[in-house]
């Protein structure tokens, strides 16, 4: 496994608004993926996640930096000399062409022989299940099925690096869920490498390899999703990544003193955590991390809202000056009334001081 | 545009007879009326009221003339155009009343005092009635001018730029006109014009120009097989000879004259085998609002002086004797205008065929058009 | 609800229709007018033809016959021998020349100015699209009349052709300025359809083909045509069956020598007289015309593209 398969140095695009503004998409963003790597961008709308895909389509062209494929320069040739495709958010089939055409188009690109095409439509078209529609329309197939057709025309380009914009997002909870799976299922299968665009840090988490999260045209953080979700670099990935309460306090030699109330212990804090020894911080806790203190608590307030999610109930308490949410059992008989007041604990070493 | 007169815009036509073609469809009965419109009895009015309608050729009236006609008399003048004789036609056969003063060219008069679209007038007894031309007296479509009166006339020759085109001088006879292949050489796109004058250069003489002869026809578009001008059309002759596209062109006497206003080295060439002769005339249809400002308006218009002044406006000469005292110096000096005593042999009125003759004629010069 | 209920309701909406549609009654007034100048005049062309013609004057008198049908074909000739009459074919044909190379060129200038507006920012593709109506604000006559003097040899093309060394440049009174005449009035016609088709198209679909490995040209002839194909074929018929019937540009420009099937029905109208032939003349362009019309639909629908040309 090469460590800089998919190479993208120092590039940087900048777009100019109606307005006459300059938005930098990409400012100078730097990355290294791994062959056979599930890659996953993630990032709010606008963060150039996006951009960055379709620099390396070919679909737009940075102003600066250098993309390198394979040991190849690539950010200077044209979309359609690059070995790499794109599944598009909107899938993008041809409306004039069948399932069939609309694989094969793309091998006809390479002046593929006529038997070895259609034998090759017909793989992709098992791959992803759906053997038999080469005839259909792509208006006569669910949104599902039109998802799979995208992926399949793609994938039978056999290219050494498959990007994902968004693929799933106009897809129900429901079968979201299930292509996720098929999706990842399918990556580790083919060993292509995936660079997978989204904006859901669900679907990021459970399927990618790693996780670069992307803010104005910046990388914030690159790692694992497990590194992700339990060391976030800052306040906006911690909130960004799952569920967190940003609490504000002031720091002194015991531990973290929250402002409107309540104190966080030293023993709490992750050990790799710096907290500083005086002056003002940030401490982020998961909601699922804080548990229902019989005693004196680190934290105190009033229940707001028990809301009944099935596995688990999500507990609002009010803490005076700001709000937090526990996540606790759903069983047992320790689960609150509304206006009861609470103590939370946070499980130990489970809060983290984070950069604002 | 060509002249004052004779826009011959097919286009135009052709829309025109279709609309008359709608009218017609939904019945008319208006023809065949009265043609006796009274007017004899009774002193001649010289003054009125209210309008005079008149359907007039395209840029073919003075508007001085009508203004100076107004203060005379009193009467408003209204005016319509055509640009064909067949477009005016088709109008007053379709039932269109409305008009009190028609302008339609010889044969047509003699088509719609057949029709019985027109009313007597007898124009002889107007007070100045009796200042016709004798060439405009006796004429075919109405011997005893009980229905028009006589307007512009002119004849249909040949314009050829001397200076530009040496051969000019070897145009001496349609026959020479047609075998003579020089560049920049116009036709008219007229049939009447084009076949007759390709009938008098194959030995037809004038008075048989009408003829049901196959075998003549045949000789005519045998002589007309060679014959390929650079354009042919009737509305942009004037335009294209002073500047110079077109150098030799079959042509009106009346444009000819303002060719060589413009450029003197034009001159008009009268054909040896004879040339026609058309005149336009003033007539009432049946039906006519106002046959009063009618009779007033036409004998206004043969009053020498305003004879003269349309002549000098239209570049056409009329039949109003007297009238070229008032004309322009150049008018007068001008040989396409005023016919030489020497030329007067040869003019013949324009044939006005029957309809058997009319197809031969369509025939030679559909198929001519078609070789082109 | 009772059965009574439910029944009277499915009257009600039969009667006033769906919410939002209107009574078809609204519509008899123009069904009425759309008969009136469209079925009586084609009724009245149809009569014609089989009519004999006035023996003077203009027009048509109520005896059948049939021989303006036969004079398409059968000449008479000044001989006394019948033959075929390749006349009126040959200028039909003349026609269908005329009117194919203007659809063929309009099509090719339309395009890639309709993609290009259709690209354009919404504000500037309003301008764009007014710009291209901008011809119809002036009477076809006067612009036809500024054309031929455009192109005349004395001109401002001709000026420059003569300054650039083509001393024989010369088109005016050819039928190179008929059909020039024809792509100009007809271009607009082409366009705007071929916009509107463009203008719904997914500039995705490119992305994705590109991106398949197709270039340009491939993606222009794959994937942008079949789109804009609609267009395309609207454009033919506003182009080619208007253009197959007009007769300004072959008078005016082609200095009246290359005749077009309306010069020749226009003749018979006119100086020829000839009603019962001109009507004859038009009933056989009718049929061209719905002939082609006919082609076009099954090509359509060979290709997929619903054509609906009427």
């Amino acid at each position: 496994m090469s460590s800089s398969f998919l190479q993208i140095s120092n590039v940087k695009k900048t777009f100019t608004t109606p307005e006459g503004g300059e938005v930098h998409a990409l400012d100078d963003v730097s990355l290294d993926i791994n062959s056979g790597e599930f890659f996953v961008m993630l990032g709010p709308s606008g963060c150039g996640k996006t951009t960055l895909l379709r620099s390396i389509a070919g679909l737009e062209y940075p102003d600066s930096g250098t993309i390198t494929l394979d040991g190849q320069r690539i950010d200077d040739l044209p979309a359609y000399d690059r070995p790499v495709n794109t599944v598009f958010q909107s899938y993008a089939l041809f409306p004039h062409m069948t399932v069939g055409e609309n694989i094969a188009f793309g091998l006809e690109m390479e002046k593929i022989e006529k038997s070895e095409i259609t034998r090759r439509v017909s793989d992709a078209l098992d791959q992803v299940k759906l053997s038999g529609l080469e005839n259909r329309k792509p208006t006569q197939l669910s949104g599902g099925q039109q998802q799979r057709v995208a992926l399949a025309r793609a994938l039978a380009k056999k290219p050494k690096v498959l990007l994902l914009d968004e693929p799933l997002s106009a897809l129900d909870l429901k079968l979201r869920r299930g292509m996720q799976i098929e999706l990842k299922r399918l990556q580790q299968d083919t060993g292509i490498t995936f660079v997978f665009v989204t904006h859901d840090q669900e679907e990021a988490m459970s399927m990618g390899d790693r996780i670069a999260v992307f803010k104005d045209g910046k990388i914030i953080q690159l790692d694992t999703p497990r590194e992700i979700y339990r060391r976030p670099v800052n306040s906006f990935v911690a909130d960004f990544i799952g569920e967190t309460n940003l609490l504000d306090g002031t720091a002194d030699n015991l531990g973290v003193k929250v402002a409107g109330g309540g104190f966080i212990a030293r023993e709490l804090i992750a050990p790799d955590c710096q907290v500083p020894a005086a002056g003002q911080v940030t401490i982020a806790i998961r909601p699922e991390d804080f548990e229902i203190s019989t005693t004196t608590g680190a934290i105190s307030g009033i229940v707001r809202d028990v809301i009944f999610t099935g596995d688990s109930v999500r507990v609002h308490v009010d803490l005076g000056a700001t709000e937090v949410v526990a996540t606790l059992p759903s069983y047992g008989e320790r689960v609150p009334d509304r206006g009861a007041t609470i103590s939370l604990n946070p499980l130990p070493q489970s809060a983290r001081t984070v950069a604002s | 545009m060509e002249s004052k007169k004779r826009q011959r815009a097919s286009y135009a036509a052709a829309l025109a007879a279709v609309t008359a073609l709608l009218l017609t469809a939904c019945g008319s009965s208006s023809t065949g009326a009265a043609n006796n419109g009274g007017g004899s009895a009774g002193a001649f009015p010289t003054s009125g009221t209210g309008e005079v309608h008149i359907y007039n050729w395209t840029d073919y009236i003075d508007p001085d003339q009508i203004t100076a006609f107004t203060k005379e008399t009193g009467i408003k003048v209204v005016l319509d155009t055509f640009d064909s004789n067949e477009t005016a036609l088709a109008k007053l056969q379709s039932g269109a009343t409305g008009y009190d003063v028609v302008f339609p060219s010889d044969y047509m008069v003699k088509q719609m005092i057949e029709l019985k679209l027109l009313q007597k007038i007898d124009v002889t007894t107007f007070p100045n009635g009796g200042g016709l031309k004798t060439t405009m007296q006796g004429v075919y479509w109405d011997p005893k001018r009980e229905y028009s009166a006589p307007w512009m006339y002119g004849t249909t020759g040949i314009a050829c730029n001397t200076k530009a085109e040496p051969k000019c001088a070897n145009i001496k006879s349609w026959h020479d006109w047609f075998t003579v292949g020089l560049p920049k050489m116009d036709s008219l796109k007229d049939q009447t014009e084009v076949v007759s004058a390709a009938l008098r250069a194959t030995g037809v003489a004038a008075a048989d120009l009408c003829t049901t002869d196959k075998s003549k026809y045949s000789a005519a578009a045998d002589l007309l097989k060679g014959f390929k001008p650079a354009v042919i059309d009737s509305d942009s002759g004037i335009e294209r000879v002073i500047a110079g596209t077109s150098n030799v062109r079959m042509a009106w006497n009346g444009s000819t004259h303002r060719m060589t206003e413009k450029v003197p080295s034009v001159e008009y060439i009268y054909p040896s085998e004879g040339l026609n002769l058309w005149a336009d005339n003033m007539v009432v249809p049946v039906g006519a609002p106002d046959l009063d400002n009618a009779k007033i308006f036409i004998n206004w218009m043969m009053d020498p002086k305003n004879a003269a002044a349309e002549s000098n406006f239209t570049g056409y000469d009329n039949g109003i004797v007297g009238s070229d005292a008032f004309m322009n110096a150049s008018m007068k000096s001008d040989p396409a205008v005023v016919v030489p005593a020497d030329k007067m042999a040869l003019i013949s009125p324009t044939p006005a065929c029957d309809q058997a003759a009319r197809d031969l004629y369509t025939q030679v010069f559909t198929t001519w058009l078609g070789e082109q | 609800m009772t059965v009574a209920q439910t029944e009277k309701a499915k009257t009600k909406l039969k009667i006033e229709g769906r919410p939002g549609q209107t009574s078809p009654w609204l519509a008899s007034p123009t069904v009425i007018f759309l008969f009136a100048v469209i079925g009586i005049p084609l009724a009245i062309t149809v009569i014609y033809s089989l009519l004999d013609r006035a023996k003077i004057g203009m027009g048509v008198v109520w005896t059948f016959n049939p021989k303006a049908y036969k004079d398409l074909f059968v000449i008479e000739n000044l001989d006394g021998t019948t033959g075929l009459d390749t006349r009126y074919l040959k200028v039909m044909w003349n026609s269908f020349k005329y009117s194919g190379i203007t659809t063929i060129v309009t099509i090719v200038l339309s395009i890639p100015i309709a993609m290009w507006i259709a690209t354009r920012a919404e504000s500037k593709r309003n301008i764009l699209v007014a710009a291209v109506t901008l011809p119809f604000w002036i009477s076809i006559l006067i612009r036809t009349y500024g054309l031929r003097q455009i192109i005349d040899d004395n001109g401002p093309i001709g000026w420059i052709m003569h300054k650039v060394g083509d001393a024989n440049y010369h088109i005016i009174y050819t039928p190179i300025a008929t059909v020039i005449g024809l792509i100009y009035v007809f271009l607009p016609f082409m366009i705007l359809p071929i916009y509107a088709s463009a203008e719904r198209f997914d500039f995705r679909y490119a992305e994705a083909a590109y991106d398949l490995g197709a270039k340009r040209w491939t993606v222009f002839r794959r994937i942008v045509i079949p789109a804009i194909r609609p267009g395309i074929y609207a454009g033919i018929a506003l182009v080619f069956i208007p253009a197959l019937g007009s007769f300004l540009q072959s008078d005016m420009l082609g200095g009246g020598k290359t005749n077009m099937i309306a010069n020749v029905i226009a003749l018979n109208f006119g100086q020829a007289r000839n009603w019962p032939f001109g009507c004859a003349l038009s009933v056989f362009l009718i049929l061209i015309t719905l002939l082609f019309v006919w082609i076009i639909r099954k090509l359509g629908a060979r290709t997929g593209t619903e054509v609906k040309l009427i």
